[in-house]
């Protein structure tokens, strides 16, 4: 079911946010203020038009890259730049950087490693399912995770388990600087779906309705209790691996994608179906920039943890 | 007072945790229908397959999902059957459940209680990967509770603690401590932290776990005919380790000799001798001895797994051997 128009506005509105968060992240690392690193979803904000359909007490696990899980859960900007600059006010008091969790709106926390991800997704799946319950759980990954034992035991896991899983692929062609052909022999990582015995679907990821579309009839599947789906979403970073790294790929190519821009395509369709004015889209993208730089001063004056700030959290 | 073996003794524990708290669940291979006589058998038929989960083959998908059901609020009890065979999880283990909490911060409280099962131990002639006792391996890591019983009643008890306790703990079983000890009828916890000196002895401290314990009580029945009186302890936890006991027992003895059925590298022996010598250098009277496997694959044929493990022969030439080092 097509999204009301007010529904696209703040589908539209969710995504130009993340940009603006990603820009604003992207910008303090290159001005210096990031310890580590950050790794832009720019580009790959399509995936929104699932995250948005989530209840509040729906489970998300997330990639490494990307602030679009964070922004339409509606995690606080402010919190999640703290505890990128390392700052004792941020989501993880400075322990984790860009490995975020924000349980309360069911963040569950980032995998250092690729794929690490997966099993525990099953797993939240699985109390869920014990108690009887009808959330769901969004599980985003990477075509280049498709290659990881975990993915592959996870799926399985969640396909004989009937779990309330939702396998998002964002599939966005590169491992790094790598083409998916030099690791994946099948150009359609959905194509994997039939052999765990769930259904697969690919999306156009640049197309924030379609991936709406297709992520509702995998949501309400799982929430009916019908067990998992994969959707593939075809996207392309528009950024570097990451804000420190260096792009090595075809100019080009990369232009090519720059006209299919999901936010800037999503724009047009809305302005053209007379959801949304030139001046409105306008002052979304100026709200949004200036919600981020408030949050990247809220983030800039917070206090570095203490160093006794170490030795707390291991237990519990 | 009834007696039960280890395994009864565990089967019990799990019953009545899962009786109390509905956020208890099991989860491992083969749950059913052919548990048997192990410590989860027959608790399908009370608790049903929601929270009594045969997984599929993979440790991974059996430590993962107990990790990710313990962030959504349940108690995960994990069944990894071998030690050998939850390497294939060591990143779910010891990556997530290890450090998940304080990588994030604990926020919003977050808390792992999840009990994660694990067999251990050698002198069966079941190979190089059915044979190991990698205990020290997980203490090397933060974030993980470690605990090593010896008894049925410990057993019990431990894992009841174990059960209860809000962070991930790993509960190593030996194949071969299964001899049936007492265990009360009345409910009852062992605390985690808290040693037991299994034999009191005035000249040698031997710290053992789990089957060790087994062979340096023997060992020490051997020396008293000797006239040499060895204090057996046994952590019943690493991690939390009571070097307080142990220390204690070294102030009264002068020397120490730790026993571990893993290879020696880096080992229990290892730590628990630095230690020592941290906490009481001034009262060792000679150097801290160590038995353990030397750094070897645990081999098939009996007399090569007799010359890697640990003997009672052994245990009692390395307390000697402290005995001779006088100073």
């Amino acid at each position: 079911m097509e999204p009301l128009p007010e529904e696209q506005l703040e589908l539209y509105t969710l995504m130009v946010r993340s940009r603006a968060f990603e820009e604003r992240a992207g910008a303090l690392v290159a001005a210096g203020e990031v310890p580590g690193s950050w790794l832009s979803g720019i580009g790959q904000e399509g995936t929104m038009g699932a995250i948005c359909q989530l209840r509040p007490d729906d489970y998300v696990t997330y990639t490494h890259r990307g602030a679009y899980s964070f922004i339409g859960r509606g995690s606080d900007p402010g919190r999640l730049l703290a505890e990128l600059l390392g700052k004792g006010t941020g989501y993880c008091r400075g322990k984790g950087g860009r490995h975020i969790a924000d349980l309360e709106h069911g963040i569950l926390g980032k995998s250092g490693t690729i794929g690490g991800h997966a099993p525990l997704a099953i797993g939240v799946a699985t109390a869920i399912q014990i108690r009887d319950g009808d959330q769901v759980v969004v599980s985003l990954f990477g075509e280049g995770t498709s290659n990881r034992g975990t993915t592959h035991a996870a799926m399985n896991a969640a396909a004989v388990w009937r779990l309330p899983v939702v396998w998002v692929c964002e599939n966005n062609g590169y491992m790094g600087n790598v083409p998916a052909p030099m690791y994946t022999a099948v150009a359609d990582i959905a194509a994997m779906a039939p052999g765990y015995g769930m259904p697969g679907d690919v999306v156009d990821g640049n197309d924030v309705l379609a991936v709406h579309r297709a992520a509702a009839v995998a949501i309400a599947r799982a929430r009916a209790g019908d067990g998992p789906s994969l959707l593939e979403l075809k996207t392309y970073r528009m950024r570097p691996f990451g804000e420190t790294s260096t792009d090595l790929r075809d100019p080009q190519e990369a232009a090519a994608w720059l006209g299919k821009d999901p936010i800037e395509r999503f724009r047009r369709r809305l302005v053209d179906a007379g959801v949304l004015t030139d001046a409105a889209a306008q002052a979304i993208g100026e709200a949004a920039r200036a919600e981020m730089d408030a949050a990247a001063t809220y983030a800039l004056d917070s206090p570095l943890p203490a160093a006794t700030d170490a030795f707390e959290d291991l237990y519990a | 007072m009834r007696s039960l073996t280890v395994t009864q003794a565990m089967n019990e524990a799990l019953q009545e945790e899962m009786r109390r708290d509905p956020t208890v669940y099991l989860v491992g291979l083969a749950l059913y229908p052919s548990a048997g006589d192990s410590a989860t058998g027959g608790l399908v038929e009370e608790f049903g397959e929601k929270r009594v989960r045969s997984a599929p083959m993979s440790e991974t998908v059996i430590a993962g999902s107990a990790v990710g059901a313990a962030l959504a609020g349940m108690r995960p009890v994990a069944e990894l059957h071998l030690a050998d065979f939850a390497f294939n999880a060591l990143d779910e283990i010891l990556s997530k459940a290890g450090k998940w909490r304080y990588v994030h911060g604990a926020n919003h409280g977050m808390t792992l209680p999840i009990v994660f099962l694990q067999g251990i131990g050698g002198y069966v002639s079941a190979g190089a990967e059915h044979s190991q006792s990698p205990v020290a391996l997980y203490w090397h890591f933060p974030g993980l509770k470690i605990v090593v019983p010896t008894t049925p009643y410990d057993a019990k008890g431990l894992l009841k603690t174990a059960v209860r306790d809000d962070n991930p703990v790993i509960f190593f079983t030996h194949k071969l401590l299964d001899d049936a000890g007492p265990v009360p009828e009345e409910e009852y916890l062992v605390p985690f932290g808290v040693a037991e000196i299994r034999r009191p002895g005035a000249d040698v401290t031997v710290v053992a776990t789990s089957y060790m314990v087994t062979l340096a009580l023997q060992a020490a029945d051997n020396l008293e005919r000797r006239g040499v009186a060895v204090e057996v302890i046994d952590p019943r936890t690493l991690e939390p380790l009571d070097i307080d006991t142990i220390v204690g027992s070294v102030h009264k003895t002068g020397r120490l000799v730790v026993v571990d059925e893993d290879t020696q590298r880096c080992g229990v022996g290892a730590e628990i001798g630095a230690q020592v010598m941290e906490r009481a250098f001034a009262a060792l009277r000679a150097p801290v001895g160590r038995v353990a496997n030397p750094n070897l694959p645990v081999p098939y044929s009996p007399p090569l797994e007799a010359a890697v493990l640990p003997s009672v022969a052994r245990i009692e030439a390395a307390v000697l051997a402290t005995l001779d080092s006088m100073r």
